[in-house]
């Protein structure tokens, strides 16, 4: 025997404009999968961004100076951060602690020893020990030692190495010799001149500068120069994010320049977005014309039924039930849809997921708590306009 | 069950019918539970307009229907159906089947519209072979006479729970054989469910043995 709905069916022919209703479905599905792209994209992206496995060291750290221009030449208070310049950077949200690198207030000079013949004026720089990535035993000084650590830019050492020894016909030096080197390093104002002994300790990525301990360079500072206030004109930051593009803005409005490589993500990421964005905006689009055709064509059902659906409520079948039974003609298909989609969108992912390994870049291969969620509401969106489309026109059909 | 009415007037016969003396027309009657109920009225007095204000598809009148002491507009649709699955059946005049459905398809449609259907399948083929239309079934409705789609029409009113059948000249284009089978059907079905029913026509007639009489 037939059910009810099986009757129905030959009552209430779903047919009508069937073709629409195809287009509707293929509209619904490549809406669904371009938010899905959107959103799971931007999942990976934030997963590449914050994610310990892809967190490279000095993406931490970002040293700041005022930028300097033709109309501040030969006026270096022009260039220097002051109390308040530097308060208002330790205010603002991505920053996470502030160190501010004081400059040495005294000459000097650098010799190597033995056959090197090499000497240069010089300068040294300190930094708070927390924000230096060389962590040494060595890298103390208390005063009355004669023996000054040194930290070198990696840098340094690369352009002494592949530039000036080739050039000079000078011997390449491996890391582990400049720190057995012992330095000649003369320190002096225009009075007094003192000789002390420099021990390279480590080769920082962080910081593109000769770094000395703070505690040397305070008393140094105040001994040679005799003051132990210094101007500071750069500052080292941590953040979290040195492409947060709020950071760069920051910077930007403050006239303020840092290691440019490591912002150069920030403009990455500001691009990534954009694309992410328009994805989705155009996935949202075609989403309203789809559930537009969609409730076009539950009307047009319902029209080209007016008479049946009239004689159906007539012999007593409830609003209730024609409800009931019209959406279960079209709701199992969005459910395919949707599922169908998400598929997509995890093939689509596995395969990401694969060619970025091979970049050394770790996101997850299946796709974010993001995507489902989203899915999901997708579908309840889809439904309740369904369910509303085919309600207003069955009540209003009696 | 008890049906009331109370003033009825239609609105687009009102002149016409306040110009006479009717029985039913803005009058205050109630039908007993159980009763037959004969309505005799002759062409044009509003007959089958009853039947649709009583089955509550047509609502251009004044004064009012009461079903169990609450007037239909206080019913809801989804009430309403309900009333017509399991309390209220009909029989139309234009007997309303559906053409793209067989004979037995209108009947099922009926029967399964309820998720708990009344009669088993057996009982309609009993129903059907009773009144001679056992080899129609499987037709398209559109195909049968006029007679045989009245007598599938009564079997479709006869397979759901009811305790009010209203008929409009249900006999119409029967002969006197195929009607005496079709009321002791009616008669037999009323009786098993303690059913009343009332029923309009254009004579007198001896196919039931009517508890009340009115003129329209």
């Amino acid at each position: 025997m037939q059910s009810f709905f099986a009757l129905l069916r030959k009552i209430i022919r779903t047919g009508v404009g069937k073709g629409r209703f195809f287009m509707a479905s293929i509209g619904l599905g490549i809406a669904m999968v371009l938010i899905l792209i959107a959103l799971q994209a931007n999942t990976d992206f934030n997963q590449l961004l914050y994610s310990d496995k892809n967190q490279n060291e000095t993406a931490d750290f970002l040293v700041i100076n005022k930028k300097v221009t033709n109309s501040m030449m030969g006026q270096p208070e022009k260039s220097v951060f002051s109390p308040t310049d530097i308060e208002n950077v330790r205010k603002q949200p991505f920053v996470q602690a502030v160190g501010l690198i004081t400059s040495s207030q005294f000459k000097v000079v650098a010799q190597a020893p033995g056959e090197l013949h090499f000497a240069t004026d010089m300068f040294f720089e300190a930094v708070p020990d927390s924000f230096i990535d060389v962590k040494e035993d060595d890298w103390k000084w208390n005063p009355g030692d004669r023996t000054i650590p040194i930290i070198l830019p990696n840098d340094f050492l690369n352009l002494y190495n592949f530039g000036f020894s080739l050039s000079q016909n000078l011997p390449q030096i491996s890391q582990e010799t400049v720190k057995a080197l012992p330095l000649q390093v003369v320190i002096s104002n225009n009075l007094v001149s003192e000789t002390y002994t420099g021990h390279i300790v480590g080769f920082s990525d962080r910081i593109s500068s000769f770094l000395v301990p703070a505690t040397f360079m305070n008393w140094a500072n105040e001994k040679y120069a005799g003051t132990t206030t210094a101007a500071t004109s750069r500052i080292v930051i941590k953040t979290a994010d040195p492409s947060n593009p709020a950071l760069v803005k920051f910077l930007d409005d403050n006239g303020y320049t840092a290691n440019q490589d490591k912002l150069k993500f920030s403009k990455t990421r500001v691009i990534v977005q954009t694309i992410v964005s328009v994805i989705g905006f155009f996935g949202l689009i075609l989403l309203l014309f789809a559930l537009l055709v969609f409730s076009m064509f539950i009307q047009l059902v319902i029209a080209s039924c007016r008479k049946e659906i009239q004689l159906l409520v007539t012999l007593g079948t409830a609003p209730r039930q024609l409800q009931r039974y019209l959406l279960k003609q079209f709701v199992p298909l969005y459910f395919i849809i949707g599922i169908l989609s998400l598929v997509l969108v995890t093939i689509l992912q596995y395969f990401a997921a694969g060619l970025l390994a091979k970049h050394d870049m770790v996101v997850n291969p299946l796709p974010g708590i993001g995507t489902i969620i989203g899915t999901v509401l997708i579908l309840v969106l889809v439904y309740i306009v369904n369910v509303s489309t085919v309600r207003r026109y069955i009540l209003q059909d009696q | 069950m008890q049906i009331q009415l109370d003033h009825l007037l239609p609105v687009p016969l009102k002149d016409k019918i306040l110009q006479r003396k009717s029985g039913i027309w803005n009058e205050n009657i109630q039908f007993n539970p159980g009763s037959f109920v004969k309505i005799k009225a002759p062409s044009g007095t509003g007959k089958t307009t009853l039947v649709h204000y009583l089955y509550h598809i047509r609502y251009d009148y004044t004064g009012s229907v009461l079903i169990d002491g609450k007037p239909w507009s206080g019913y809801n649709r989804n009430e309403t159906a309900s009333l017509r699955q399991q309390k209220i059946s009909v029989i139309f005049q234009d007997l309303r089947l559906f053409e793209q459905l067989t004979a037995l398809e209108n009947i099922e449609l009926k029967r399964v519209m309820n998720s708990q259907p009344y009669c088993t399948v057996e009982k309609v083929q009993e129903m059907a072979a009773r009144l001679n239309v056992t080899h129609v079934l499987n037709q398209s409705s559109k195909t049968l006479s006029y007679g045989e789609r009245q007598r599938i029409a009564i079997i479709r009113a006869l397979v759901q729970p009811f305790e009010w059948l209203f008929m409009d000249e249900p006999f119409s284009h029967l002969d006197e054989d195929n009607t005496s089978r079709a009321a002791a059907l009616i008669a037999e079905e009323c009786k098993t469910r303690n059913a009343g029913f009332i029923l309009t026509d254009l004579d007198h007639d001896q196919h039931f043995d009517y508890d009340v009489l009115y003129q329209l």
